[in-house]
């Protein structure tokens, strides 16, 4: 999924600065990093799954009534379930509006996230070879308007997720899974008239062109439930998607403000994971991230039911953890940042090498932002700890994660002859804590050997600078993934399979990375049993960093939230990097 | 007894048909100059300028004794992994450590250059950008008024409706618009976008700030044009060009001088405003840039806001003092 939107207005924010860790602690010692942090559960995003749990939920001592303030810095992108792929519309859609095939639970005692059905009345039942899901839907939910919530509805929103031209920002597992998925272009160009998704009475059958056992995961996207035929023109519906869970919109102003209220149609009995007990959520959007630290700090009269979903900010990090431990919320996110050189350009392995020696991680972290240990941990693998089936490999022999060596970079250069190899790549001009950043790479990229351009854009223009293939001004982009939920399949196609630039542009290959080989290897692995993948997404993991380096990385991420004193109930949702709305209350 | 030099000026005023006292021909000018020096605040703020452009000229010689760098691209800087913590706060110096000689405001969190030679250059780079802008605008200014004042019918008009026009036309809107533009043009050559940077502030300064100049100019001008001396110039057959420059100019001076010593403050505080704002240069050390990023930390870290809002207040409180106290010294009707 994608990172929460860039910032657009002028704020001084560690713009990605997602934290790691799980649990507080003291600060150790002057240069160190926090201590008490879990860096081998990042991305634990659960793969705990609970096709019995059945609603609904109660929350021991918890009270009804209250208003939620929810500050962030940054505005929300499209709101219309089909669209939502940003970790905040995502998780705020099927925390508390929309529902879906299936949701995220969070488990208190192993602090992971488990799968649970939501509208369906289990996980799915598959085929043998996981061509083909069964999903019963459910019977008395009911739209906001108090309409019953049908199959038929489930099909329409499914058919809707095929559409890519209306719903740009959308995921496109449906496409590249279900059956003709890349000719049915959704219900406004191909019609209603569609043999993958199939309805009989309250059942509704998937059926794909290869196998995808990972169909209950995708089905918990907001993009896999219902939508209202009729009432979806996509420009309007984005602003007031119809609800069908514990809460709907009441007023939204795109970019600075969205209330929601309690849905009265909304039946806990059929939920077996989201609750209702604040009386409103109120979001208010480009709020300045130093005044919602200042805020939350103080927590002060309406402050102490206010959260965010911002990092606070690293000036504030330590005052939160020695004063308000108890009101900052750690936890990890399924995120590894990397800088992947464009395959095509830098075609030397040794050159890419010396890139990733050269590469002053500590300090580039440090002046952008990150805390050490917290908002930046370092790592070897694209997948980050927790991933199933993962185990560490270090693709640079004698290179310690983290560590800069610049002689050893100049060594690698010398011996490739590319001494003097000019490096392009973008950076946020209006981004402070990026100009920063960029500063100390140039510095350290030089002393290599390296000559350093980076070029310098807009906060605004960045994705679309670095997205463009052919753009010739860079040789190197800087990226970053969180999966769509723990498994291989979310990592290694959308980083390493190499795509039609021209139809479909970099997606997220942002090394323009393309070998037969690795392709051919991914299509294989998507075919073994279920079992089996773990271990060999892995294994391809680690095949492509050896072999042909194509990306170095340069963290994971996790978060570093905060809320106010009378707020419960606020975790970590590790699947995204948000937080848990389904179980938080306000204390009376 | 009387000296030689009491005769003489017994005979000057004799001559001058006058007993009382001595009377010296002074020029206005000479005349304000005496005024300012007897009058005190006049010349504690100009020591106080004094003292600011010096440090801001010698900064390279005083960071270099000092071994301090102002940005992490010096060679010798400190990388931030060396001095500063796990979440950016420096490790050595405030605000957790105790006060050190070596970094006497500090140093910058997350990236660990030091205070001091950060504002001594941010200094420097306020006043160029002030002084270049202040120079530019008295420049257009100046010229544009007078040729709008002498000039009569239609070149006055056009010349009145361009000064309303780019009055009217709001100046952070104007800056904001050419920030991107300048990026997206400049954006492969870094020395070249941070030149630019400062050619395109300095030329908004001067865009929106040489009207009020102007206009002043062109009022005088219109009152001293139907002047005798003017008038005798025209009968004389002068060229216009000497009207202009030698018989009204001269006039002009004491005006002249009070707008730019009033604008030179003005200018000062706008590049902060807009450097704070982002806006207004990244690549090189800014006093505004500074107060933007010590916001961020001011809870925990006053002294790195503190540091470059009390520069920049007395730099510029120090130049609205002295240019009121030269509006004062060359206004006539000042009582005293």
């Amino acid at each position: 999924m994608r990172f929460r939107r860039p910032v657009i207005a002028v704020t001084a924010v560690a713009m990605l600065a997602l934290a790691a860790c799980g649990g507080s602690g003291e600060p150790a010692d002057d240069n160190g990093r926090a201590e008490g942090v879990d860096a081998d559960k990042l991305a634990a995003t659960g793969t705990g799954m609970d096709a019995e749990r059945e609603g609904p939920v109660k929350i021991d001592g918890a009270t009804e009534g209250g208003t939620v303030t929810v500050l962030s810095y940054a505005g929300l992108n499209s709101m219309d379930p089909t669209e939502a792929y940003y970790q905040s519309t995502l998780s705020i859609l099927s925390g508390l509006v929309t529902r879906s095939l299936t949701q995220f639970a969070y488990d208190e005692e192993s602090g992971e996230m488990v799968l649970v059905p939501d509208l369906a009345t289990d996980l799915g039942t598959p085929n043998e070879d996981y061509t083909e899901w069964e999903f019963t839907i459910r019977d008395g939910v009911k739209w906001e308007n108090g309409e019953e919530v049908t199959a038929e509805d489930v099909r329409y929103g499914i058919l809707r997720s095929f559409d890519r031209a209306s719903f740009l920002e959308g995921a496109n597992y449906s496409n590249a899974y279900f059956l003709d998925g890349d000719e049915y272009k959704g219900p406004y160009k191909s019609g209603k008239d569609y043999a993958g998704v199939e309805v009989d009475g309250d059942t509704l059958t998937l059926k794909m062109d290869r196998p995808f056992p990972d169909m209950p995961y995708w089905g918990s996207f907001p993009a896999m439930g219902p939508i209202p035929e009729g009432q979806d023109e996509p420009e309007e519906y984005r602003l007031h998607p119809l609800s069908t869970g514990p809460y709907m919109f009441s007023d939204y102003n795109p970019e600075k403000s969205l209330t929601l209220v309690r849905n009265p149609h909304w039946d806990p009995n059929t939920d077996p994971a989201r609750t209702q007990y604040p009386e409103q959520y109120v979001f208010d959007f480009q709020t300045d991230s130093t005044k919602i630290d200042q805020i939350l700090l103080k927590d002060q009269g309406e402050a102490q039911t206010t959260m965010t979903y911002d990092n606070v900010l690293a000036a504030n990090f330590r005052t939160f953890q020695d004063e308000h431990a108890d009101r900052l919320v750690l936890g990890g996110s399924p995120l590894t940042t990397y800088w992947a050189p464009d395959y095509r350009k830098v075609t030397d392995k040794r050159v890419r090498q010396a890139l990733a020696w050269a590469y002053p991680y500590r300090d580039a972290a440090l002046a952008a932002g990150y805390v050490e240990g917290v908002t930046r941990i370092w790592g070897t693998n694209l997948m980050p700890p927790g991933m199933p089936g993962r185990t560490e490999y270090n693709p640079l022999p004698g290179h310690e994660p983290g560590s800069t060596d610049t002689a050893k970079a100049r060594e690698l250069l010398e011996e490739a002859d590319a001494v003097g190899y000019e490096i392009k790549w973008l950076f946020q001009n209006d981004d402070p804590n990026t100009v920063k950043a960029t500063d100390i790479v140039v510095k350290s990229l030089e002393e290599a050997g390296f000559e350093a351009s980076p070029v310098a854009t807009t906060i605004a223009n960045f994705s679309s600078d670095r997205e463009d293939p052919d753009n010739d001004d860079i040789n190197v982009r800087s990226g970053g993934w969180l999966s769509d939920w723990p498994s291989g399949g979310s990592w290694c196609p959308p980083v390493f399979q190499s795509t039609d630039l021209e139809e479909e542009g970099l997606g997220s290959n942002y090394a323009v990375f393309s070998e037969p080989e690795v392709d051919q290897r991914i299509e294989e692995i998507s075919m073994l049993p279920i079992e089996e993948q773990p271990a060999a997404w892995n294994e391809l993991d680690e095949f492509v960093a050896t072999e042909y380096f194509p990306l170095f990385v340069l963290g994971y991420g996790g978060v570093a939230m905060a809320h106010g004193s009378k707020i419960e109930g606020f975790e970590v949702d590790t699947a995204a990097g948000m937080p848990t709305w389904k179980g938080i209350w306000v204390e009376q | 007894m009387s000296t030689t030099a009491d005769l003489e000026r017994l005979g000057e005023g004799l001559s001058a048909g006058d007993t009382a006292g001595t009377v010296v021909g002074k020029s206005p000018t000479r005349i304000a100059i005496q005024r300012l020096r007897s009058d005190r605040v006049a010349v504690v703020s100009a020591s106080a300028v004094l003292l600011l452009v010096v440090l801001a000229l010698l900064a390279p010689v005083i960071t270099s004794v000092m071994d301090i760098h102002a940005t992490t691209t010096d060679p010798g800087a400190p990388l931030p992994s060396e001095v500063l913590s796990y979440d950016g706060f420096p490790s050595v110096g405030p605000p957790y450590y105790p006060f050190t000689w070596e970094h006497p405001l500090g140093l910058a969190p997350q990236t660990g250059v030091d205070n001091l030679a950060r504002l001594l250059y941010g200094l420097r780079t306020s006043l160029a950008v002030a002084t270049a802008a202040t120079v530019l605008s008295t420049v257009i200014g100046v010229s544009v008024g007078l040729v709008a004042g002498f000039a009569r019918g239609w070149l006055d008009r056009v010349i009145s409706f361009c000064i309303d026009l780019f009055l009217s036309f709001p100046f952070i809107l104007g800056a904001l618009a050419l920030a991107p533009i300048v990026v997206s043009r400049f954006s492969t050559d870094l020395e070249a976008l941070a030149r630019a940077q400062v050619l395109a502030l300095v030329l908004v300064l001067v865009v929106f700030g040489w009207m009020g100049l102007a206009r002043l100019i062109r009022g005088q001008v219109l009152s001293l044009r139907e002047r005798e001396f003017v008038e005798a110039a025209h009968v004389l057959g002068l060229p216009t060009r000497h009207i202009l420059f030698k018989e009204l100019l001269p006039n002009l001076v004491a005006p002249i001088v009070v707008a730019v010593s009033l604008s030179l403050p003005a200018y000062v505080a706008a590049e902060a405003g807009l450097s704070y704002l982002g806006i207004g240069l990244t690549g090189v050390p800014s006093l505004g840039q500074t107060i933007n990023d010590a916001v961020q930390s001011f809870e925990k870290y006053p002294l790195y806001l503190w540091a470059p809002v009390v520069t920049v207040m007395v730099l510029v409180l120090a130049l609205n003092l002295l240019g009121d106290a030269i509006r004062d010294a060359f206004d006539p009707r000042t009582r005293r």
